[in-house]
Parts: structure tokens; sequence; C-alpha cells
């Protein structure tokens, strides 16, 4: 009798545990993606490119694995690294489109992210094929990707519940949590945060000031680009394993989703992306657990959307988007 | 060298300074360029941009291929074409009726679903002859896509909810629940789809014959031009329409001018989604006759697009989903037959809508030339 209990309290205990692990897998890299969002709506530029920015981050950095990746010592992380930061670089050069449509060209930025987000598809999906073909000969749409290693750290990983936290983390969420630390400083407490923010609620007012109203918005938006490349590219390591065009699963409008529930701020976001990745993984692991059949978690899935909706009914009240968000910055019109 | 530049560039600036014609010669001129574009990427493939366009076009039934399949001619790829295009026109006139009043309805292909779903369970599998079950399929259309429309617009004007993120989220929740539905209630064993639909509750006539060729008549186009022709009656005729425009321009001065702004988020989301609701069941239960599950259309994403391409006016909306739904049609016929990989078709149909989404700019340069030689003139 003791042991069954016993056992039953290890069962729970591992459950709690993967419920974090996984949990904390999908809200970080998604809390990156989102404040890409938060960079770049906060100096004014409306961003739904976020989808189709971590989708070509990721495939530049796919591309990169799959042309280089076989120079390097098998076993050796040193690819994974660097497909990071081609995912980084390729997303931010991806997002000058949307900065030159919307900051340039005086695009509608509702219409520029979503073009922006069919292109990226298109042309992902065109570059991933012909470069298959062409190059290694394989009538594929797909790069493949090692297997992202996981990480524990001994003595943390002891603590009861919140072990977890330390325990078989991919080493991305590691960075991740400290570029969160880095973006929120550099929203909040330097200049040139300052000045984005003033962008995005009163560009003339900070260009009068001797901000650069393009300039900022500029380099928001490749912020974004490049974030969200980061994010897609945690997504293609950790939960497919490949660039292929399954990486336009939606996380990019969740990331929107979610930074709007976070009044367009790092830390309600953080909050909006923990509840929404631990239950994920909860109403997972509790289809898992009552042992139903695989087509439930189809429903066990639309929890995390229904507590969303629920929760936005009662924090919405006091949202307000940045004042000058989706306008377009016109100097003459004092 | 400016004024050199400026001599070549003038036949085009004057044709685009028109200001009577700039609705149609900017989105013309935005075409122009994405072809030219997207021949360049052609060309650089080794292959001929000519020939590429008119297999496309032969693809979409606007040109007639050399051989056909017993029973088939180029008006049987045609009507196929027109039964595409009907739901492009009603997802775009959706998208239409949501910006009219300054809101954004990305939520097009989850009340798409919903109500091909609703129209599926309800009537798709009964024994209602067609007469009666063809119009019941329509109402169910409209009355469930208005009831997301209702909902969100209500979050919006109620709870400050952000019609963005209440349509994501719904989104998703339509799409997991009614895969659920299927998966474990509605499957077909072999297609891993919904069972298909009774004929008489679809909305398109298949296998038509007429004057010895098979065809498919999609009775949903007639009723997507209607749709086009009465939101623009509602728009220009109304008082209702009339609100609704100038909330989209200025929320809070039409506020002070006496205009119930709640009331008129919540009517346009209404409209919005009633006419994604007849996009659905003229996608699901007519061009389709069954549900793929855990799958959001792209009409609903790509139709946000299409709206801007047609200047978000009613009947701009028939042409431009016209022209991108030939395109995306044709696709698969010009890939065999030119050898090129069928991606490029929506790759052009991007670059198409790259170049349209720069109208404003196009616009803004013409007008800031004209003030110039004006000046230069003087």
């Amino acid at each position: 009798m003791p042991t069954a209990i016993a056992g039953g309290a290890i069962a729970g205990g591992l459950i709690a545990d993967v419920v974090i692990i996984d949990g904390l897998s999908f809200a970080l890299p998604l809390l990156i993606i989102a404040i890409g969002g938060i960079y770049s709506e906060r100096s004014g530029v409306t961003n739904l490119a976020l989808e189709g920015l971590l989708g070509f981050g990721a495939f530049c950095g796919g591309l990169f694995v799959a042309l280089f990746g076989t120079r390097f010592a098998i076993g050796s992380t040193a690819p994974m690294y660097l497909a990071f930061l081609c995912a980084m670089v390729g997303g931010a050069a991806y997002s000058l489109l949307h900065a030159l449509l919307c900051v340039q060209f005086r695009a509608n930025q509702v219409i520029s992210g979503v073009v922006v987000n069919i292109v990226s598809v298109a042309l992902t999906g065109f570059l991933t094929s012909q470069i298959n073909a062409s190059v290694f000969g394989a009538p594929s749409n797909k790069f493949v990707l090692s297997v992202s290693p996981r990480v524990t750290i001994n003595s943390f990983s002891q603590i009861p519940v919140l072990g977890a936290v330390f325990t078989n983390f991919y080493p991305f969420e590691a960075i991740s949590l400290i570029m969160v630390v880095i973006l929120w400083y550099i929203m909040n407490r330097s200049r040139y945060g300052m000045r984005l923010r003033a962008c995005g609620d009163n560009p003339h007012a900070a260009d009068a000031a001797g901000a650069h109203v393009t300039r900022t918005r500029f380099a928001a938006v490749m912020f974004s680009g490049a974030l969200s490349g980061f994010g897609g590219m945690c997504f293609a390591y950790s939960i497919s394993n490949n660039f292929s065009p399954s990486i336009y699963m939606g996380a990019g409008y969740l990331a929107i989703a979610a930074l709007i529930f976070g009044n367009w701020k790092i830390m309600p976001t953080f909050a909006a992306c923990l509840i929404f990745g631990l239950a994920r993984s909860g109403a997972y692991q509790l289809v898992k657990a009552m042992e139903l059949s695989s087509s439930f978690s189809d429903l066990a899935m639309t929890i995390p959307y229904i507590l969303t909706l629920l929760l936005l009914i009662f924090f919405s009240r006091s949202n307000r988007a940045p004042r000058a968000l989706g306008e377009i910055y016109d100097k003459s019109k004092r | 060298m400016r004024s050199r530049t400026r001599k070549l560039s003038h036949p085009i600036m004057s044709l685009l300074g028109n200001k009577r014609w700039q609705f149609i010669s900017i989105p013309l001129f935005a075409i122009v360029c994405s072809f030219i574009a997207a021949s360049i990427i052609i060309l650089i493939m080794g292959k001929n941009p000519l020939s590429a366009f008119y297999s496309l076009l032969q693809g979409g039934g606007f040109l007639p291929k050399p051989n056909y399949a017993a029973y088939k001619s180029v008006f049987t790829d045609f009507m196929d074409t027109m039964d595409a295009l009907a739901v492009m026109i009603l997802a775009s006139l959706s998208v239409v009726a949501a910006f009219r009043a300054g809101l954004f309805n990305i939520g097009v292909s989850g009340q798409m679903l919903l109500s091909g779903f609703v129209a599926t369970v309800l009537i798709g599998y009964s024994d209602l002859p067609s007469a009666i079950a063809k119009p019941l399929v329509i109402v169910i259309g409209i009355v469930v896509g208005a009831l997301v429309g209702a909902l969100i617009g209500y979050l919006k004007h109620k709870f400050n909810i952000n019609e963005v993120v209440a349509a994501i989220m719904l989104n998703y929740l339509f799409q997991y629940t009614i895969s659920y539905v299927i998966n474990t209630r509605l499957a077909d064993p072999v297609s891993r789809q919904s069972r298909e639909i009774s004929t008489a509750a679809r909305l398109t006539l298949v296998g038509v014959q007429l004057g010895g060729i098979k065809m498919r008549v999609p009775l949903a186009i007639i009723l997507a031009i209607l749709c086009a022709i009465a939101l623009l009656l509602f728009f220009t005729k109304t008082k209702q329409g009339y609100e609704m425009k100038a909330v989209g321009l200025n929320m809070v001065s039409s506020r002070y001018a006496g205009i119930n702004t709640g009331k008129t988020t919540v009517v346009s989301m209404i409209m919005s989604g009633a006419l994604a609701g007849l996009a659905g069941t003229s996608y699901y239960l007519g061009y389709y006759a069954s549900i793929q599950p855990n799958v959001l259309s792209s009409t609903g994403f790509d139709s946000i697009a299409v709206a801007l391409l047609g200047n978000s006016h009613p009947i701009g909306v028939i042409f431009s989903s016209l022209l991108i739904t030939a395109l995306s049609r044709g696709g698969t016929y010009m890939s065999s037959i030119v050898g090129i990989r069928q991606e490029i078709s929506s790759l052009i149909v991007g670059i198409i809508l790259l170049f349209s989404a720069c109208g404003s700019y196009i616009r803004h340069i013409v007008d800031q030339y004209d003030y110039k030689s004006e000046r230069g003139q003087s």
C-alpha cells in the first residue's frame, strides 16, 4: 500500500516536471518573438509579419546547417549556435522588406505584414525545394537539423517543483532568458528605448526632441526580425528537428496575441507566454495521464486559447495600444 | 542627368498623374511591375517567361490547352476557376466590410471553417431535397458567420479586447475543436477527411453535361457578385454605411458627431462574419465537399491582401480576386508544362501583392512629381 502511494507521488511529480519542462520550451521562444513584436509596435509599426519573419529566419538557419553542417565534427554543437546566428541575421534582413514597405513606402502596415507573411511562405517553400533539388539532388521540402542537446543543472534540479526549471532544458532557453533581461533593459532604461517608445506614442514630439523617427523605426523592425528569427530557430530545433513548411504553424500570430495581452509591455507579456505555454503542455499531459486516445489532444489543445480569451475579458479593460501605432509618419503633418 | 531621368519617366508619370483614373492606373502599374519582376525570376531559372505566363492562363481556363481529356474543354477549367473565385470574392468582401469601419478581421479562415462545419453537420448528411437543402446551407453559413462576427465585435466593444487577438484565439479554438469532432465521428476511413456531403446540399453542381462537355456550375459565384453589389449599395446609399465609413476614418470625431460607435463596430463585424460564413459554405460545401481536419484554409489570409489590391472597394475586389485566383489555379499546369516549380506561382502572387502594397507610395511619388513640375513651369 505505501509503495503504491509513493509510486503515485513520483508519477505526479514527474508529470508536473514534464509540464514545466515542455511549457518553458514553448513559452520562451514565443516570448522572444513577442518581444520582437513589442519593439516594432512600441516604435509605431504594426507587425503582423512575425509569422513570416520567424519562418524566414528558421529557413536561413536550416539552410546554413544543410550547406555547412557536414564540415563540423560529428556531435559538435557549433553549427547549432551558428544556425541561430544565421537565423537572426536572416530574419533581420528579411524584416527590412517590412520596414521598407511600412516606413519608407507608406504602405498600410497591416497589409504589409500579411503580404510579408505570404511572400515568406512562398519564397521559403520555393527555395527549400529548389535548393534541395539542385544542390543535394534530393526531392525534399525540408532541411534536416540535428537534435538540440538538453542540459540539466544538477545542484538546482533537486529543488522540489521548481527544480524542473533547471532540468532537461535546451541551451537556447537559457540564452532566451538572458536576452529577455537585456531587451527589457534596452527598452526601459536606455536612450534608444526611450526614443523608440516616444516614436510610437508621439513621433512629432520625438522628432522635435532630436530623435530620428525613420531610423528608429527601421532599427526596431529589424530587432523584431532578428528576434523572430531566433524564436523560429528554437521551434525548428525543439519541436520539429527540421526546417519544413510546417514551421508556419501560427506561432507568430500567437505571439501577437501574447503581446497585446501583455499590453505591449515585456514583463506582462512574459506572464502571458508562461500561462500559455504551461496551459498547453498541461493539457497535453492531462490527455496522456487520463490515457485518452490521441484525438483528444486536439480537444485539449483548445484549453490555452479558451483560457486566454477568458483572461482577456478581465485584463483588457486598461489595454491601450501605443498612440501612433499603425500611423505613417509624415513630417509635414504637425 | 536629373532632367534626363525626368524626361524618361514623363510618359509614365503623366499616365499615372490623372487623378480620375488613379484608382485603376496605379494598381495596373503595380501589376505590370510585378510581372516584370516575375519574368526576371523565371529568366534567371533559364525558362521563357512568356510561355510560362501563357501556360498559366491555359491552366486557369482562360486560354485553350493543346489537348483535353474526354468530356473536357477550356470551359471546364474556366468553371473550376469560377468556383474558386466565388470563395475568394466572398472572403475578400468580408475583409472589406470590417476594414470600412477600421476593423481588421484576421479570423476569416476560422469563421469559414465553423460555418462550413455547422452546415455540413446539419444539412450535408441529411436527405433533404436540393430545393430546401441549398437555401438552408446558405442561411446557416450567414447566421453562423454573423454570430462569430458579433461575438468578436461585442468583445471589442464591451471588454476592449482587440479584435485581432479575439479572432486569432477563435481561429485556433474552431480549428482544434472541429478537427476533434471530424477525427472521432465524421472521418472517412480512406481520405481521413470528413465524409463527403450529399450532392443535394452542395452549392456547386458537379459533372453537369452541356454541349458534350462536363463541367461544374458554381452557384456561389452569382451569390458573390450579388453580395458585392449589395455591399456597394450599403456603403454608398445607407446611413449605417456612411456611419461605418466615418468610424473607420476617425473614431473619436464620429463619437462627437453622435454616431453610436459601439453599435457600428458590432454591426460591421456581423456583416464581415456573415460574408466569411458564406465564403465558408461555398468553400467546404461547394468547391470541396468535405473538410480536412486541423487545417485553416489559406484563402482567409490571402483575402486580406486581395481586398487591398482591390482598393478595399466591393467591385474592385471582384477583379483583384479574379487575378489572384487565376494565377494560383494555373500554377499546377504551368509547372508541368514549363518545368518550373509550382511554388513559383504563389511567389508571383506574393510579388504582385508586394507591389500593390506600395500603391500609396507610387501615388505619393506621382503627386510630388506633379508638384515639382508645376513649380518648374511657373
